[in-house]
């Protein structure tokens, strides 16, 4: 079987699972204080950051720190759980398919999701900010370009974090401690992106990429800039790993 | 006999450990906080417990409230996974018994974690700050206050959890009702009213009178969401 048709199957198992109904609430309830607090957005001269641009990162910030990758944890929840509830992943491991290909079709479709959660957010975006200028009579609607490069910047630095969830939900079996740590890890990133070793914390990357954003937009703030060199390989490693372990480690609870 | 039911339920899940290591990990935030940068609290004139919890509960509150979701969905799961819940609804016990059985464990759970959470606190304060007599008051008060702010939360999230037969509905609402309470601005009150916006909540510190309200509010919230909860099983049996 071609991995494209893999993926699509992963697709379908999950098409009735509403998850996709809870990542939408969750990027709308997002902007939600965002619109109601629009008037705060005029008060950062100290900050030396344009309310338009304010209104947007303070968003997307507040997705990058907790809903995000909080969401992505009850994504492999969901699927690990289509597969376990009825006994599922047996008749999967029985047909003549690499086990790592499935364990890679379930991955990108968590990248999917992700994508979608991101995508909503922009979109969701867009729509607050239009009210926000309704309600305030100040254009708040920024560049679509610039938006989704933001949007897309979390995504990219998101993969590495992607990648450690779904170790978890691979190697570890009991569902309380894959939920638990994976929702532990994404606390104590507000303090390590103020350390220098940020870049060996892969929860700490969307949160950390979207600040030093913060840091460019806003002139008279310094926040820390992402340096490039150790940074890159350092993702690269932790991606291969946790996807490469993962891959062996998928289906190896059922074959026994 | 339903309370020792669900204990037993839950042996194999892994539900005890992580209750303790939730705890420990809560409990670690403020001796590391006190360890690495002391010198930022210690010039403060105020109650060392005050001080202790203004820097450290916003996040130990954060990782009780994810535990207490977490394992709300994880109780029920064990129910709903392989129809437990059918053979339950056979027995001539109410169903409501069962959802009771679970608040009692939970109960006993957060008083662990927050146990846990109180000695280190008090040791913070032996430690760092000078020691009084008062410190064991002053924390026995703090965390009595936390666990009665608590309940709503736990009551509410295992409510979610008996309303969805799948984990992760439960888990991704429990989640978003968890991002809305970090959302919810600090000074009004009528929205940190909300169940999972009041374990954020600090006794020291407030006002008496303020305390008192958020006290009521709670054993409130804890009546209603019983309440519903016995209600919605009524409905959900009557059309099934």
């Amino acid at each position: 079987m071609k991995f494209f048709s893999l993926v699509s199957i992963e697709f379908k198992k999950i098409r009735r699972s509403k998850i996709l109904l809870i990542l939408m609430v969750a990027a709308i309830i997002l902007w939600l204080p965002s619109i109601f607090n629009a008037d705060l957005n005029f008060g950062m001269q100290a900050e030396g950051i344009s309310p338009e641009n304010n209104f947007l990162i303070q968003g997307f910030m507040g997705m990058a720190w907790f809903m995000f990758p909080a969401s992505m944890v009850v994504s492999t929840v969901l699927l690990n759980m289509t597969e376990r509830s009825n006994k599922g992943i047996l008749k999967m491991l029985s047909l003549p398919i690499a086990t790592a290909e499935l364990c890679l079709a379930k991955f990108v479709v968590l990248l999917a999701l992700a994508a979608f959660q991101i995508l909503m957010t922009a979109l969701m975006y867009f729509v607050s900010a239009g009210i926000a200028s309704q309600m305030q009579d100040y254009n708040f609607i920024l560049q679509p370009l610039f938006v989704f490069k933001e949007a897309g910047l979390i995504f990219v630095s998101a993969i590495p974090m992607l990648a450690f969830f779904w170790l978890l939900s691979v190697c570890i079996k009991t569902p309380i401690f894959s939920i638990g740590i994976g929702l532990a890890s994404i606390v104590p990133s507000v303090l390590i992106i103020n350390t220098k070793a940020w870049f060996t914390y892969p929860m700490s990357y969307p949160f950390f990429v979207i600040t030093s954003e913060y840091g460019k937009l806003a002139t008279n703030l310094d926040t820390a800039q992402v340096e490039f060199i150790p940074w890159t390989p350092v993702a690269i490693v932790i991606t291969i790993l946790c996807l490469s372990v993962s891959c062996l480690r998928f289906g190896q609870a059922e074959r026994r | 006999m339903s309370f020792s039911l669900e204990c037993k339920k839950v042996k194999r899940t892994g539900f005890t450990p992580a209750f303790l290591f939730g705890g420990l990990l809560a409990a670690v935030v403020p001796v590391l906080n006190m360890a690495v940068r002391s010198e930022n609290y210690l010039g403060i004139h105020a109650a060392p417990v005050q001080i202790l919890l203004d820097a450290n509960w916003q996040m130990m509150a954060m990782l009780n409230i994810l535990l207490i979701v977490a394992g709300a969905c994880l109780m029920y799961h064990t129910e709903y996974a392989d129809n437990a819940i059918q053979k339950m609804c056979t027995l001539p016990i109410k169903e409501s018994k069962l959802f009771f059985g679970k608040v009692t464990l939970m109960l006993l759970m957060c008083i662990v974690v927050l146990v846990i959470e109180a000695a280190s606190i008090a040791f913070c304060s032996c430690h760092w700050f000078e020691m009084t007599s008062e410190v064991w008051i002053e924390v026995m008060k703090n965390f009595g206050y936390a666990l009665l702010l608590m309940l709503p939360s736990a009551l509410g999230s295992l409510f979610i959890a008996s309303v969805c037969k799948n984990m992760w509905v439960s888990l991704g609402i429990g989640v978003v009702c968890v991002f809305t309470a970090t959302m919810l601005p600090t000074r009004s009150f009528v929205l940190s009213l909300f169940p999972f916006a009041l374990p954020f909540q600090i006794f020291a510190g407030t006002a008496e009178n303020t305390a008192c309200n958020f006290m009521i509010a709670a054993v409130v919230e804890i009546i209603i969401i019983g309440i519903a909860e016995v209600l919605f099983l009524k409905v959900r049996r009557s059309f099934e």
